[in-house]
């Protein structure tokens, strides 16, 4: 199978697929920033003690991860022209990579605020410290270091994710190997290609993670 | 307007039922064979056979780090290609159950890990067989470590299903999709499904806190 | 029964654990090894039952030559008892069931008479009334008792035990000793890593100090004791026996 590989058709169709790869990392990367954005608030809204504010975060985090991000992305899809709301097909599928996996970013970030030992909280109040400076060189700095190897493993999520924008057709990575599987009637040469790409993409950003854990790691740690 | 079209949703109530029939047994048919076949890798993943682990891992790798969409296209273009003919839905069944193997082949690895060390010495220190270490002592533990995983594999499995519906299984998914090209209103029709999958996946969220919570507890 | 002949240790290249280490055990003895912490007690005992390996020198358990290649370390380990500082009971399993796990599946015994063997052990360390509880529901000088009851299951013609009660609360401590004191009496070929110097003077055959991977000095209790000859030796006692 892979003997008959026709490296030729890959070749032709390397700008496509580069320009497919482009968009692929330009979306992932607007729809992780956005990820992150409402990730931050929705936590901060779930960790906050007003009840009418915490109500809509939590119902925001637990519907989103309790559905597929593909029906949500049809939601969006065949919903929004309802509203009035007329987008591009690409700024939909930012929108909802970044709804959906802002509720996963929130989630991280919040057991990652939890997982600071209770002790620290009380030690930076009696020492005087206003609120936002206990946050800000006691607690945030616990908090954010054990979430930025599960945000990495997100944003690995969240680019797999991004080829489920060609089936609302999105000319990204994915739809750029289909497109070459029905043009020439070549599957095997398109989906190589496609998945070489994503694989590209996934191993950076695992050398990323393995890098971060790496030089992070607090002096006796394991 | 509004109630008309939820009028006219009421007469596509089976289909939506028999999405939702398709899902559950999609998933669950995946998370079977994917559980037995995972449970096997993560057996290699966390074994002394060095070559064996290192093939099973790239394996797994290359899985985990490609679209499920792709991937299932690859099912079902390329395997017939290959002289593999697939029905849409064994091919959705075969992608499925792969990436669930995937997935808890490095969830069981991770569980074995976490058994202490002073365990498998101990059953050593008493003579058992290297298999009969892992069958009586090492994996009941290490699968009482991963059962919230476990369920949170379960869940991800129900939502990866959707993506089948590109290939045309009648999923959820792919009944919403129907649907709305009749009735249009997406925010309805989609609305409705995601209440679907909320229904099965919500509990089972609610299940993987509540072990997570008690796991914690006991290992205190 | 135990024989080690210049034995050595490394780990890695650099650390060198055990040096030169000789050392009988006859059938019968009950061996005290102390020693501060870090000396390599626990690598010394570990070697018996091939936890650990060695590179020099030779190591001969019941007949069995360590050193050789492909050794039976399974037929061997079967006649070796082990009880570890942490316990190390299986927590899925009752007191019972850990006792019987090992006779079943490794001797092949009955599960009738496992459980009779079993039981008839765990009443010996006073836990009849606990066999069922899961380790978890039981204090560690119960948990202990059922490690060694475990151990003994097996039948084993020797008892390794490396400090068994440091990881006990004080009041624990004699319970477990009363069990290992009743073992020796009965003839048992135990090594014991300890620093129960009470235990020591009252049912070893001979007590051996350990410093920095060497053996610096063994002898009875009554004479290892009385009048320790290296600077060490007194300087490590005067540390357990004062406190
Ligand atoms: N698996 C290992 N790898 C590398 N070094 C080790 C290992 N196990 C033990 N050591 C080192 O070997 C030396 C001896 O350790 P050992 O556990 O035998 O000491 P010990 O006398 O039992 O001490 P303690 O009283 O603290 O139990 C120590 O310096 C220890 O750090
Ligand atoms: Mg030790």
């Amino acid at each position: 199978m892979l003997g008959n590989l026709n490296i030729r058709v890959i070749f032709e169709y390397f700008p496509a697929l580069w320009q497919g790869f482009l968009n692929t990392l330009m979306m992932s990367g607007l729809g992780f920033a956005g990820a992150m954005i409402l990730g931050i608030i929705a936590c901060a809204l779930t960790i906050q003690p007003l009840r009418w504010l915490r109500a809509p975060a939590v119902a925001y985090v637990d519907v989103i991860r309790a559905t597929p991000l593909l029906a949500q992305l049809y939601f969006l899809y065949f919903g929004l022209p309802r509203l009035g709301i007329l987008l591009p097909e690409i700024l939909i599928g930012i929108v909802a990579l970044a709804l959906n996996s802002g509720a996963y970013v929130a989630e991280i970030i919040r057991s990652g605020i939890l997982a600071v030992p209770r002790g620290q909280f009380e030690a930076s109040m009696s020492s005087g410290l206003t609120y936002l400076q206990r946050m800000r060189f006691i607690i945030l700095p616990q908090a954010i270091r054990p979430t930025v190897s599960p945000l990495i493993g997100q944003a690995i999520v969240l680019v797999k994710d991004s080829s489920l924008l060609s089936l609302i057709s999105v000319v990204e990575l994915a739809r750029v190997g289909q497109q070459i599987a029905l043009d020439r009637f070549m599957p095997v040469e398109g989906l190589a290609a496609t998945a070489a790409g994503f694989l590209i993409i996934y191993y950076m950003l695992k050398a990323l993670a393995a890098l971060w854990s790496r030089f992070n790691r607090l002096p006796g740690q394991a | 307007m509004f109630w008309f079209q939820v009028e006219r949703l009421l007469n596509y109530w089976p289909l939506l039922l028999k999405g939702l029939g398709m899902t559950v047994s999609l998933s669950l048919i995946s998370l079977l064979i994917g559980g037995v076949i995972g449970l096997l890798f993560g057996i290699i993943r966390a074994g002394r056979i060095r070559w064996l682990s290192f093939v099973v891992g790239l394996y797994i790798d290359l899985f985990r780090g490609t679209p499920f969409l792709v991937q299932v296209f690859i099912c079902f273009f390329i395997l017939p290609s290959v002289g593999i003919e697939l029905s849409a839905f064994s091919a959705g069944v075969l992608a499925l159950s792969n990436l669930s193997a995937c997935f808890i082949g490095e969830i069981v690895a991770s569980g074995i890990k976490a058994v202490p060390r002073g365990q498998s010495e101990a059953a050593l220190s008493s003579g058992f067989r290297h298999w009969q270490q892992l069958r009586l002592i090492i994996l009941p533990q290490a699968l009482r470590i991963v059962r919230p995983s476990l369920v949170g594999q379960f869940i991800l499995l129900v939502k990866d299903s959707s993506v089948i519906s590109a290939i045309g299984i009648m999923d959820l998914t792919r009944s919403g999709w129907m649907i709305v090209q009749n009735i249009p209103n997406g925010l309805l029709i989609f609305g409705v499904v995601g209440v679907g999958y909320f229904i099965i996946c919500y509990p089972m969220i609610f299940l993987a806190r509540r072990m997570e919570r008690r796991n914690q507890s006991s290992l205190l | 029964m135990i024989r080690f002949q210049g034995l050595n240790k490394w780990f890695g290249n650099a650390l060198h654990v055990l040096k030169d280490i000789d050392l009988d055990v006859a059938k019968g003895e009950v061996v005290v090894v102390c020693g501060p912490s870090g000396s390599g007690k626990s690598t010394l005992i570990r070697c018996v039952n091939g936890l650990e390996p060695f590179q020099k020198g030779s190591l001969t358990v019941d007949g069995v030559d360590l050193g050789a290649k492909g050794v039976a370390l399974r037929d061997l380990r079967m006649e070796v008892g082990f009880v570890f500082q942490q316990f190390n009971l299986y927590p899925h399993k009752t007191a019972l069931e850990n006792v019987t796990l090992a006779p079943i599946h490794v001797r092949g015994l009955s599960k009738t008479e496992a459980v009779e063997r079993g039981e008839a052990l765990l009443a010996k360390v006073g836990l009849a009334d606990r066999m069922n509880n899961y380790p978890s529901q039981l204090s560690g000088g119960q948990q202990q008792r059922v490690a060694i009851a475990r151990s003994l299951c097996m039948q084993p013609k020797i008892m390794l035990f490396d400090e068994p009660t440091s990881a006990l609360d004080p009041e624990m401590i004699t319970e477990v000793l009363d069990v290992m004191v009743s073992l020796a009496k009965e003839g048992m070929t135990m090594m014991v890593v300890t620093h129960e110097m009470g235990f020591a003077r009252k049912v070893a055959h001979r007590v051996v100090f350990m410093d920095q991977g060497a053996i610096v000095e063994s002898g009875e209790p009554a004479s290892f004791f009385g009048n320790p000859t290296h600077d060490r030796t007194r300087d490590f006692l005067s540390k357990v026996l004062h406190h």
